[in-house]
């Protein structure tokens, strides 16, 4: 315990140390100034006493609460906490584990009572102060902002540390392996942001196939309703190219549900920072006793939904299928995902990320 | 506690192979007994920090068969009773050396209320008191190799290793650690000193061992070791040149002629009785004793022999070899 406290100390004293600490505590809290210098009435929007007008942001629409809250989330959780903070945050702490590893200070560290894999880990979770001191911060912030200026004392927005540092900690756990194989910050820094545009890059791929193969199945649904309508109406009535579009559509489905496996399942190895974000912005919108408005999955659905299906590939999208069906129908499979699959796949990545680098520490020679 | 005359290291072999053929240490065996300062000397590469970095697990050996403080060698809890200050070693440039040398300490395992009580008087000891709330970040060399001294006794450590302790220090600096050496060594430590500067070694230990590519190539205590090439030098000055016997009547003894046209006599034995014959028939054939010094062999010019292939007058490359 003595060597732990040590160790979680001396990263504080680390990150104090470094200016980008400071500049992200300050970054923090500019946002939480901007949304607290935002307001309502009711034309829209007011900063420092200026109206914006925005017809479906007004005091008609939105009690203080709400909007702040709203903007809590929207803009707090999604762009500050999931993006740039962990950025931040990845940039501050990215040269720990290589410090750790350098000649001169290895040895040091090495050369007492204490098992190389326990260092590994005390690092490790010296390195998660960054972002909870971040989030503490934040929250605190914005728990005042909201409760001062919206009237909503909210402590369910607290939630937004463990989530965040939980997020982080994916990132970092890679952050620390590369960090400890290459010995040097700059490319465990470039190494890792790779992986999270490779994370990135992979959760847009599965949302896609998926967003087709759901399409293909109610364009299927479509097609089937449809045949048995015109059937229904008129039992001697031709459906032949009814049925060769099903069997194409069904073909088309059958390759889609395919990728959509293989994508799956890499999916399923690697970490969700997509997911535990949207998962965040749920739980916060809940813990804050707000009505989810759809949150980030709906609004990505509906954005993708709106583009123009694709044409000359596999014979997919003829339309049949509606919009919205498809929709709720994608919607739903999102939100079937537990939260178990969601944090436990993730965790369990970072689990196996932590132990290659604990077991590659523990057999070096330094 | 480990008494006086145990050996605190004993090592039967240690072997460490980098990448199946390059070998850092080749069955090194060597002994370092309580409460004595032992110089293990060697050139550059020639295994000394490898050799140090096993007993004190930061490198992994190939084989190693041995005990330190009555543990085998790679016994983490062992480590709580030993010091270290690393060649080279650096400390967190944004702490100051106090919270430096407490953290080293906590690291080692020492309670709260004793490691503040600890650093504060150990960097008082080496010479730091008034810097002791700065930041290392501002210290020159020797002063962060204090800072590092202190922070290798911090534990109150049986043994303590120092990997080039004075590399970098300035003269001044180097008496005063040399000093703190012997207080340790007074305070009944074992000191396991690595350094390539034997003028220094020299000064300070009671045992040394010499490493040539991974290999202990001599060992043993310094008074025997300086023993084993010791002489003594006769300067005799003749009167007339037929009164010059060369070589030395009776003696078998070739001499050497100074510049100053005396000439010079070697006996290789210390005991001064063995001169004494020498000195009768020089003064009985008119010849003027200039002096009779007795010179024990210069550490330096041992590790010189050792080292240093008589063949072809060089010394070995750097590194293990292969």
């Amino acid at each position: 315990m003595t060597a732990f406290t040590a160790i979680l100390v001396d990263g504080y004293r680390e990150l104090v140390a470094k200016k980008l600490f400071t500049l992200s505590m300050i970054l923090s809290l500019l946002v939480v100034a901007v949304i607290g210098v935002g307001g309502l009435n009711e034309q829209g929007v007011t900063i420092f006493g200026f109206t914006i007008e925005v017809p479906f942001v007004n005091s008609n629409m939105f009690t203080p609460a709400d909007f702040y809250k709203l903007m809590f989330n929207s803009v707090g959780v999604k762009f500050w906490l999931g993006w740039l903070a962990c950025l931040l945050a990845l940039v501050s702490s990215a040269g720990m584990f290589p410090e750790m590893v350098s000649s001169g200070v290895v040895e040091n560290m090495l050369s007492r009572p204490i098992p190389r894999w326990r260092l590994y880990i005390y690092k490790f979770t010296a390195g998660l102060l960054f972002t909870s001191l971040q989030m503490a911060v934040f929250c605190l912030a914005s728990f005042l902002v909201i409760g001062l200026r919206g009237g909503a004392w909210e402590p369910g927005l607290f939630l937004a540390i463990p989530l965040v540092t939980l997020l982080y900690s994916y990132l970092f756990a890679m952050s620390a392996l590369l960090g400890t194989v290459t010995r040097s910050a700059i490319a465990a820094l470039l190494l890792t942001i790779l992986f999270w545009g490779f994370l990135f890059t992979l959760n847009s791929a599965e949302f896609l196939v998926n967003g087709f193969r759901i399409g293909s199945v109610k364009e299927c649904e479509a097609i089937q309703a449809l045949m048995e309508k015109r059937q229904k109406e008129n039992p001697e009535v031709d459906v032949s190219d009814l049925e060769s579009e099903l069997e194409r559509n069904q073909s088309t489905l059958s390759n889609l549900a395919l990728w959509h496996r293989v994508v799956f399942a890499m999916k399923t190895v690697f970490p969700k920072t997509d997911e535990t974000t949207s998962l965040l912005q749920r739980w916060t919108l809940e813990a804050s006793n707000m009505k989810d408005e759809g949150g980030d999955d709906a609004e990505e659905v509906a954005a993708t939904a709106q583009k123009p299906r694709r044409r000359g590939g596999p014979d997919f999208g003829n339309g049949r299928a509606k919009t919205r069906d498809v929709n709720l129908a994608l919607e739903a499979d999102q939100r079937s995902r537990g939260v178990g699959w969601i944090l436990g796949t993730s965790v369990a990545f970072e689990i196996a990320t932590l132990g290659l680098g604990c077991w590659l520490f523990a057999r070096r020679d330094f | 506690m480990v008494s006086q005359n145990q050996n605190v290291i004993s090592l039967e072999c240690v072997s460490k192979v980098y990448g199946g053929n390059t070998h850092a240490l080749r069955e090194v065996s060597l002994h370092v007994g309580a409460g004595e300062i032992f110089g293990l000397l060697g050139p550059n590469g020639a295994g000394k920090s490898t050799l140090v970095k096993v007993l004190l697990t930061v490198v992994k050996p190939s084989v190693a068969r041995g005990e330190m403080l009555g543990q085998p060698i790679g016994d983490k809890k062992t480590l709580a009773r030993v010091g270290y200050l690393p060649e080279q070693h650096r400390l967190a440039p944004y702490l100051t050396a106090r919270q430096a040398v407490e953290f080293v300490a906590a690291l080692s395992g020492v309670d709260r209320a004793i490691r503040k009580k600890r650093a504060a008087e150990l960097l008082d000891r080496v010479g730091l008191s008034k810097w002791m709330d700065r930041r290392v970040n501002v210290f020159s060399k020797g002063m962060r190799q204090r800072a590092g001294l202190a922070a290798a006794l911090v534990n109150d450590p049986q043994i303590i290793f120092l990997d080039e302790p004075t590399d970098g220090v300035d003269p001044v600096g180097r008496v005063e650690i040399r000093d703190l050496l012997i207080q340790m060594r007074r305070e009944g430590r074992t000191v396991f000193l690595n350094s390539h500067l034997l003028g220094e070694a020299e000064q300070v230990c009671d045992r040394v061992a010499i490493l040539v590519q991974g290999r202990v190539v001599k060992q043993g205590s310094m008074a025997d070791l300086q023993k084993e090439g010791s002489r003594q030098e006769l300067t005799v000055r003749w009167g007339t040149a037929s009164a010059r016997p060369l070589p030395f009547r009776g003696m078998n003894i070739a001499p050497t002629v100074n510049v100053d046209g005396s000439h010079q006599y070697v006996f290789s034995d210390l005991d001064t009785a063995a001169a004494q014959p020498a000195l009768d028939a020089a003064r009985a054939m008119g010849g003027e004793i200039i002096s009779l010094i007795p010179m024990r062999q210069r550490l330096e010019e041992l590790f010189m022999k050792i080292v240093v292939d008589p063949t072809t007058g060089k010394a070995p490359p750097p590194g293990a070899g292969s």
